[in-house]
């Protein structure tokens, strides 16, 4: 009887543990990729654990592809030149390349696997931009929907980036929000300041990053941010300049025209800031102290909607209203525009109109 | 009367489907009818998975179990099997078919709790299929399910746009559907009987 | 009732926090395939299909987008006002691409009926035929929205 139990648990035993015997062996043979290399730019090699996404597997490796939905493969910002070892191309990709981009090799990195040697080919930018660990120094109002926040360097200590790019900050967990998320923010400081960065946060409503930011961050937390990315920056040239920025695109516009002062430009500069009534101008007195420091520069924030409170005896409309006035010489002017994708193109149209040349606007659009 | 493995493949199915005769699978049957693309992905799955568990619970059962006696036992080894195997195809398909993983490799999860698989199992024991009669069997067991889902899909994605009274939405109308597609296909019941 | 694993990640995406704070679904229990057979058959009753509807919003989503800023009046019934900010969303259903957010504001002038969507919503309508759950932000009652919409 004894002897009949143990036998049968036994057996059932050695069942059970030659399946999961089964599965080990298989698991060990067939999902462990071992060792990768990934060849970067036929230059660069990095040595990698195989097994998951080319895109996690890269910034474990501190080389960060932008990307803004977190690998779920719905942004196609992680586009890349991928030469060999990314195996066939999945349903998931095909909507973000075209017949062009795959005939180029084009895949996207977060739904790439790495299961072998990969050779990818990527922009030498990408080099620079790294993950920073830094402390909340101080945090501003600068109007009733929009927060300054000043970002001190721990980790790597020092950044290095053009006026006029962006870095994407990372949320922390908060209250019901359980996922930690990055999002896109310019960097409004000057890079002469290599230790800290501010950024302009204007709050969105139901927005995971900007309401953490607006109501949970406090001055003295640490924060994690990459960057910097985007290639919206000053141009080295001798043309005309005329900035036009909305709501709270006046980040990256901030920098460069900070940048500016500290290098002594002679160029003609304008920079047209529109809001819709008075309580959405910020930075204005700092703008009208800029102004002083160069030979030839008209700040002109403008109101389309001022009410009878704003009190506004300033100018009134919209941007391209002013183009007349402020641009002296369209063929010799570059412009740059951030703000909604609506008034870029209203304001690329005029541009083109008063016959700035489309190889001299350069913008960020909100992305 | 000794039943060729052919006419066993065609009867299982046609005049005895495994989810129209039987009632088997249903779960997994109701909740991915919903688009013709995902349950043609399901059913593929279950005809391969039918398949080869088929030809593997066979040879458990007649060289492990009745040898040693332990053929009381069989669900839980069956059951054992049957996961393992799904788990083992889902390891071996992730590394050397992305494509396939990316369309079959989302249900092969759904499939170990299918309890068509488990039946048609259990059926080519009660039954006393031989080797390539169980093989059949499960096959055509699979073909079958592919067939009812399918057929289940392509109707509720016409309802879909449809009006449909709110008390009878969802499983209910389904399963309405389900019941006169079985006794559709009970005209095929007088072409041969294997159970 | 048993969810396929998209099912379920499409689930996940729609509560509380997956892509918005808020969610999709507010506080409506049902499973999303009857929240959408719902719908579906409400616009059936009314006659119009989600495509019409999708296109209409389509329409006034672009005369807001192209002009910045401003209000717009159409044939003097409708006002359209947008909002803009900055990032991009997401499709909780995990079709590729990103959508603008901020909030397109429609004003029918005749029947002084307003509502607000977003320009996710006209693609979760026509790609899906989701209006969002009961007491969502974003619910989109598919009578008012027809109401609104058409003369």
């Amino acid at each position: 009887m004894l002897f009949g139990i143990i036998n049968t648990v036994l057996i059932v035993s050695a069942i059970s543990g030659i399946l999961a015997f089964l599965l080990v062996i298989a698991d060990l043979v067939f999902a462990n990729y071992g060792e990768c290399k990934i060849t970067i730019n036929d230059k660069k090699e990095v040595k990698v654990e195989g097994g998951d996404s080319l895109l996690s597997t890269l910034n474990e490796n501190k080389i960060f592809l932008a990307s803004a939905c977190g690998g779920r493969g719905s942004c196609g910002f992680c586009r890349c030149k991928v030469t060999a070892g990314a195996g066939p191309i999945l349903p998931t990709e095909k909507p973000f390349l075209s017949p062009q981009d795959i005939k180029d090799d084009f895949r996207l990195a977060c739904q790439v696997k790495v299961k072998e040697d990969i050779k990818i080919e990527i922009p030498e930018d990408i080099f620079n931009i790294k993950k920073f660990k830094a402390k909340v120094s101080q945090i501003k109002d600068l109007t009733h929907d929009i927060k300054e926040l000043h970002l001190q360097l721990l980790e790597p200590q020092e950044i290095d980036f053009k006026a006029g790019q962006y870095v994407q900050l990372q949320s922390n967990k908060y209250a019901k929000i359980k996922k930690s998320v990055s999002r896109a923010y310019s960097i409004s400081s000057s890079p002469d300041k290599n230790k800290e960065i501010e950024l302009i946060i204007r709050k969105v409503p139901d927005g995971i990053c900007t309401t953490w930011v607006h109501e949970y961050l406090q001055e003295g937390e640490e924060v994690n941010f990459t960057g910097p990315f985007g290639d919206f920056y000053i141009r080295d040239s001798k043309a005309d300049m005329i900035f036009i920025a909305g709501g709270s695109g006046k980040a990256p516009i901030k920098s460069m025209i900070e940048y500016l002062s500290k290098h002594k430009t002679e160029r003609r500069m304008v920079y047209i800031f529109g809001a819709r009534a008075r309580k959405d101008l910020y930075y204005t007195e700092h703008f009208q102290n800029l102004e002083k420091q160069f030979p030839d520069f008209t700040y002109l924030p403008i109101l389309s909607r001022p009410t009878a409170q704003c009190n506004w005896n300033g100018k009134c409309g919209y941007a391209p209203n002013y183009f007349d006035e402020f641009i002296k010489d369209p063929k010799n002017t570059e412009a740059y525009l951030c703000g909604s994708p609506g008034m870029i193109d209203a304001v690329e149209k005029g541009l083109k109109k008063k016959g700035v040349s489309s190889e001299n606007i350069y913008y960020d659009k909100f992305a | 009367m000794e039943l060729s493995s052919f006419i066993i493949f065609l009867a299982a199915i046609f005049t005895s489907n495994i989810l129209l005769t039987n009632f088997l699978g249903m779960c997994s049957f109701l909740s991915v009818s919903k688009e013709i693309e995902s349950s043609l992905g399901l059913g593929f799955a279950v005809v391969f998975v039918m398949t080869m568990t088929s030809a593997l619970n066979y040879l458990v059962y007649h060289h492990i179990l009745v040898p040693m006696n332990i053929v009381y036992l069989q669900y839980i080894i069956f059951i054992l099997v049957i996961a393992a195997f799904v788990q083992l195809i889902e390891i071996i398909i992730e590394r050397f078919s992305p494509l396939l993983y990316y369309s079959l490799g989302i249900f092969l999860p759904l499939i170990t709790v299918n309890c068509a698989i488990l039946g048609v199992s259990l059926f080519l024991i009660i039954r006393n299929y031989s080797f390539v009669q169980s093989v059949a069997y499960g096959a055509g067991s699979g073909l079958g399910w592919l067939l009812a889902i399918l057929a289940l899909a392509g109707i509720r994605q016409k309802v879909k746009e449809k009006f449909v009274p709110i008390g009878l939405r969802g499983a209910g109308l389904s399963l309405i559907i389900t019941g006169i597609m079985a006794l559709a296909f009970i005209g095929f019941s007088g072409v041969v009987i294997i159970q | 009732m048993k969810e396929t694993p998209q099912e379920k990640k499409i689930r996940q995406n729609l509560q509380e926090s997956g892509i918005s704070p808020q969610g999709f679904l507010g506080e409506d229990e049902r499973h999303i395939h009857e929240i959408v057979a719902t719908d579906l058959a409400v616009l059936e009753r009314l006659g119009k299909t989600k495509e019409e509807i999708a296109d209409r919003m389509e329409f006034f989503s672009q005369e807001a987008f192209s002009h910045y800023d401003g209000n717009v009046i159409i044939d003097q019934i409708y006002e359209i006002e947008y909002d803009t900010v900055r990032g991009k969303i997401p499709c909780p259903f995990d079709h590729p691409g990103l959508f603008r957010k901020g909030e397109i504001t429609l004003n029918n002038l005749h029947k002084n009926l307003k509502i607000s969507w977003t320009p996710l919503n006209i693609h979760m309508i026509r790609a899906h035929g989701f209006f969002e759950g009961k007491g969502a932000k974003h619910r989109l009652e598919p009578k008012d929205l027809i109401e609104i919409l058409f003369k």
